[in-house]
């Protein structure tokens, strides 16, 4: 069930930051006051272990036996879907405020995986961000995302 | 004894009317968080880390370092047990150390026994933590001075071992465990050096001067990343759940699970003070001895009873060990106690040798809520076994999307930059995208967590030695631990080979507990 190609992939991408850890370091100064053992020497080493590292599962990648793969049939296209809404979430926040934000997240994460039940849904989706919003905020002093000026009564 | 003078002092502590409601708060947090399919104890104490700061935020620093700290070991007992509870009930075990309990524990459900098998890992749970428990005591204070006595030398070869341990025992591939300890250590290194004040690594990013945070990395990895698991996967759509008849084992239960609590006990204690080999190991381990010291072999796999209550005790009593490196080293055995040291830091309180002289209520308090928490699970579950069912029942469908808000919501309310939400939704997809290719995450937060202490011990040790690195070979101690350390990565990881022959070829096995 190893997957040869994600990880020859990968061990690229690791072998790439070990190199780029050691040519970053190469900036930082060597020394420190009072120590000749600057900021510089742990990240160097760190990234010389993890280019060996990466270097070796590189080499076992040749290794792997050829298995059918049993492909479990993913739900990329959900998957997608779900991180895109994050990603919209995430720019709601604060132009939207907390509360509204909120609710739209869950509604239509609750109708992504499963359509119907609508009252249900707005009842939590409410009852989430409202509640979570009055405790946080009015309760404990704490700081979130207020509603928007266009829409304060 | 002075110990004792310590530990009645912990109890006090433990007793207040607020650490009592914090540790029945988090049993129950955490058992419903455990019976949740996917979320495990990890991303249940790193979604609730930020939700004890905000509530324990008006008191001074050292009451409310403890009243959390109880708090989320209540959550990590709490799912656990949760974690159980899905494997008998639905046979889907909610984390890896339950995977064995679905072997005999769906099987005694499928007879209309899941009541007993609930109530006897709770019974299993609940001796195996006071088993922990009398071993923290007494191992705790000789643990402490001996790690007083290390120089920057042992620590760092102390933490090289730690490191080296749990890389070797989580997942499938230890070279790609490896790998991400070492991104967990580089990523430590982001931010301004402590000891030169020297940025490195933040291209001129003033965000990313203070280094990047824990929680954030931690909170993504786990809990988004189980979220878009299950959504990828499919895995919201449910099995049938087995009804529950009686609550109470019967006298004939009781006989047949004493002694394996008793040898789970002991075995899970032992397997979990050794860092790494955390609480699924201990399962398996006790599900093979239980079956090779029984008479009648043909009856596991089918409903015994025996085979419920050994790993259950076992799983309990390495969660409680697992405790030991972290309270006396500094040194977290396993990923979800790697979580909670980092609830510590983020309270000031450094976990290792000093915290037994410098925060004894910290430590001593958890200590004896240990015993509570566990008493609580006991007296909860009992009645409340068809309540936790019930969750179980509740639709996933409702409560992935919850699960995510609660995750932004934590990391906004302690971080309060938009910079963390996105970085909380990379770090969520690359979770899911590494541990669906085996990539374990666990290490990963552990080298986070553990960078700042190896590299500050790791340079110290080099200026004085001015720069000489022949230092790490000039002490026994560590070159000891050194050669353990080679020698555990050079061998295959015997636990796992024994543990893993002896019952199922299954590759689910993980140690991310």
């Amino acid at each position: 069930m190893e997957n040869r190609l994600v990880d020859r992939f990968v061990s690229l991408i690791f072998a790439g930051i070990g190199i780029a850890l050691i040519v970053q370091s190469r900036t930082l100064t060597h020394s420190a006051y009072g120590s000749n053992v600057g900021p510089n020497a742990f990240p160097t080493l760190l990234g010389a272990v993890m280019l060996l590292l990466s270097i070796i599962l590189l080499v076992k990648t040749f290794r792997y036996k050829r298995i059918l793969e049993k492909t479990k049939s993913l739900d990329y296209r959900k998957f997608a879907i779900f991180v895109g809404l994050m990603i919209l979430y995430v720019f709601l926040f604060e132009p939207l405020g907390y509360v509204l934000s909120t609710f739209l997240l869950l509604i239509i994460g609750f109708q992504l995986l499963e359509r119907g039940k609508i009252v249900y849904s707005i009842i939590i989706a409410t009852l989430f961000s409202g509640i979570v919003y009055y405790v946080y905020v009015s309760l404990l002093k704490g700081t979130l995302p207020p509603f928007p000026e266009w829409l304060v009564f | 004894m002075e110990v004792l003078d310590f530990l009645a002092q912990g109890f006090a502590t433990a007793f207040q009317w607020r650490n009592l409601l914090f540790a029945l708060f988090g049993v129950i947090i955490g058992t419903s968080v455990g019976v949740l399919p996917g979320i495990g104890p990890m991303s249940g104490v790193a979604l609730l880390i930020p939700i004890t700061s905000s509530i324990t935020g008006g008191l001074s620093p050292e009451e409310a370092a403890t009243s959390s700290i109880i708090m989320l070991a209540g959550v990590y007992y709490g799912a656990m047990y949760g974690g159980s509870a899905t494997s008998i009930l639905i046979n889907t075990p909610g984390e890896s150390a339950s995977v064995v309990t679905t072997l005999d524990g769906y099987q005694m459900a499928k007879q209309g026994r899941a009541g007993e098998a609930l109530s006897i890992s709770a019974i299993g749970s609940f001796f195996a933590g006071i088993m922990a428990l009398i071993g923290l005591i007494f191992l705790a204070q000789p643990l402490s001075d001996l790690a007083i006595s290390f120089g920057p030398v042992e620590y760092t070869a102390l933490i090289v071992l730690g490191l080296a341990t749990v890389s070797g025992l989580a997942g499938k591939s230890m070279i790609k465990a490896l790998i991400m300890t070492v991104a967990g250590l580089s990523l430590s290194t982001v931010g301004v050096d402590t000891i030169t004040g020297v940025a490195r690594f933040t291209f001129n990013q003033p965000i990313l001067y203070s280094g990047i945070e824990f929680l954030t990395i931690a909170v993504g990895l786990f809990a988004i990343g189980e979220v878009l698991k299950t959504i990828a996967e499919r895995d919201y759509i449910h099995g049938n759940l087995q009804k529950i008849n009686r609550i109470l084992p019967t006298k004939k239960d009781l006989k047949d699970s004493s002694m394996p609590i008793l040898r789970g006990s002991i075995l899970g204690f032992f397997i979990g003070i050794l860092p790494g080999a955390g609480a699924s190991i201990a399962s398996f381990f006790s599900y093979s001895v239980e079956k090779s010291v029984s008479k009648d072999k043909g009856q596991f796999g089918a409903g015994a009873i025996q085979g419920v209550a050994g790993p259950e005790a076992a799983n309990n009593a390495a969660s409680g060990g697992s405790l030991i490196p972290l309270l006396t080293l500094g040194i977290p055995g396993s990923g979800t106690t790697a979580i909670m040291m980092g609830a510590l830091l983020m309270y000031n309180v450094q976990p290792g040798p000093l915290l037994f002289d410098k925060h004894p209520q910290v430590a001593w308090g958890l200590i004896a809520s240990m015993f509570i928490g566990n008493l609580l699970l006991l007296i909860l579950n009992m009645p409340l076994i068809r309540v936790f069912a019930k969750i179980i029942a509740t639709p996933p469908k409702y409560l992935l999307p919850i699960i995510l808000a609660i995750a932004f919501f934590g990391v906004y309310a302690v971080q309060v930059t938009m910079f963390d939400l996105f970085l909380l939704i990379a770090c969520g997809v690359l979770g899911y995208l590494l541990s669906s290719n085996d990539f374990p995450l666990a290490p990963l937060v552990l080298g986070l967590i553990l960078g700042p202490m190896l590299e500050n011990n790791f340079r110290r040790a080099l200026t004085i030695s001015n720069g000489d690195y022949m230092i790490f070979l000039g002490s026994t101690m560590a070159v000891v631990m050194f050669i353990i350390t080679i020698l555990w990565l050079a061998s295959p990881a015997v636990f796992k080979v024994l543990a893993k022959n002896n019952i199922l070829n299954k590759e689910d096995i993980h140690t991310e507990d």
